[in-house]
């Protein structure tokens, strides 16, 4: 009997030992908040101009009968494109990047089957873009980065508006139009895509505010042929 | 129903009494009991104030945690609405310095532009200007072989008339240079 009293004393003791709460946990000696820090809102180079700011180049061609503007974007270190009609008749050709630095152009080819020439240059480009895989479609976004009428660099958006026949016949194949304002000085103006990737290049300004481009397609093919390409004439 | 004692005696017998130790046994019991349970509420008790005691602690040191934190917290907003405030003064700098990189690049391109300008009409008024040079020494020479032949034609009969013949062909030929290089100087004014 008594032996069963101290088993239920003990399953008592054992039972209120459960009634009381546990230990608390330990208390940290300290507590270190999250983190928060400002961030930049646009992606940016370092001296706080956009990448399709920096490929964009503004070109002086000197010809016997005058001297033109253009522009033009660099492809890599020391080449550049630009429109056919801008440099074809050149004597020297002068370049100046979005801040004013000046390079020197070593040779123009120019293509027969399309307004379009390569520029290569003496001194180093501050940076060159990447051309789009494929062309633009009807509707997509464009922006177009340029020296209009020889002035400051303007950027102005737009969507492709439509593919045809080149009513220039300028270009052999298809070119684009879009409804992003250009103005002479545009020419050699690279059309980018919504990823700023080169999708073509201008070539012509249009009734309406359009604007002509030569597709990416066209570009790349004529890139890609080393025969495409032939001395500018110049002019004497 | 009997029982079986009621079918066997026929009575009830009465109950046995009990022994002295067993009528104690339950007290016994109660007190073992009562002593049990107030040796374990004794313990009882003292886990719970020991518990109460370290709850009391822990609650003491959270709170002087939490506005220790919340002290930090403030003092991070207010950091971070700094550092948020120099950005925004920082992003509007360097947008005035790009804007102004854009037009001091916009107006260097431009006086190149015009320099450019400016060679080229230099260019252009040394051509003429040597163009006029030349224009006016072939008229020059022009005019002199015309004097001296009209010398010449003056005296015919002292000279050859194959040599006044010869002579006439040279003063045409070098005049004809000269007009030539009139029109050239004509040209050259009409294309600037």
């Amino acid at each position: 009997m008594r032996a069963a009293l101290l088993g239920g004393a003990l399953v008592v003791l054992v039972a209120g030992c459960g009634v009381v709460p546990g230990a608390p946990a330990p208390v940290p000696t300290s507590v270190v908040p999250p983190l928060a820090s400002p961030s930049m809102a646009a992606a940016r180079s370092g001296d706080g101009f956009d990448d399709e700011q920096r490929i964009a180049l503004r070109l002086r061609a000197v010809s016997c009968d005058g001297l033109a503007t253009g522009s033009g974007f660099a492809v890599d270190a020391h080449t550049l494109v630009t429109a056919r009609h801008v440099v074809d008749d050149a004597t020297s050709v002068q370049l100046s990047t979005y801040d004013g630095h000046d390079a020197l152009a070593t040779s123009v080819r120019v293509a027969a089957a399309a307004d379009l020439a390569v520029v290569r240059t003496r001194d180093a480009l501050p940076a060159a873009s990447a051309l789009a895989a494929d062309d633009p479609e009807v509707g997509d976004d464009v922006t177009v980065v340029g020296y209009p009428l020889g002035r400051a660099l303007d950027v102005t958006t737009g969507h492709v508006t439509a593919v045809l026949d080149d009513p220039l016949d300028e270009n052999t194949g298809v070119v684009m139009i879009a409804d992003a304002t250009v103005e002479p000085g545009s020419s050699g103006s690279p059309v980018l895509d919504d990823e700023g990737h080169v999708a073509g290049v201008v070539y012509a300004k249009g009734r309406y505010g359009s604007t002509y481009f030569v597709p990416v397609s066209t570009l790349r093919s004529m890139l890609d042929d080393d025969d495409a390409f032939v001395p500018a004439p110049g002019c004497s | 129903m009997l029982s079986p004692e009621e079918s066997v005696d026929g009575g009830t017998p009465p109950p046995p009494a009990p022994a002295p130790g067993r009528r104690r046994a339950p007290v016994a019991i109660l007190a073992l009991l009562l002593v049990a349970v107030t040796a374990v509420g004794g313990v009882l008790v003292a886990r719970l104030h020991e518990r109460v005691g370290q709850w009391q602690s822990s609650s003491t040191r959270w709170e002087a945690l939490a506005t220790d934190a919340g002290r930090s917290a403030g003092a991070a907003r207010a950091e971070l609405a700094r550092r948020e405030a120099d950005l925004a003064a920082t992003e509007r700098q360097l947008s005035t310095a790009t804007a102004r990189i854009s037009a001091l690049a916009d107006e260097k391109a431009r006086l190149a532009d015009d320099d450019a300008s400016r060679r080229q009409l230099v260019a252009y008024q040394e051509r003429v200007q040597d163009a006029a040079s030349r224009v006016t020494a072939a008229l020059g020479r022009c005019v002199a072989r015309q004097e001296q032949l009209i010398t010449y034609l003056s005296d015919a009969r002292a000279y050859a008339a194959d040599d006044l013949e010869r002579y006439r062909g040279d003063v045409e030929t070098v005049c004809s240079a000269a007009t030539d290089a009139s029109d050239a100087l004509q040209r050259a004014l009409d294309a600037g």
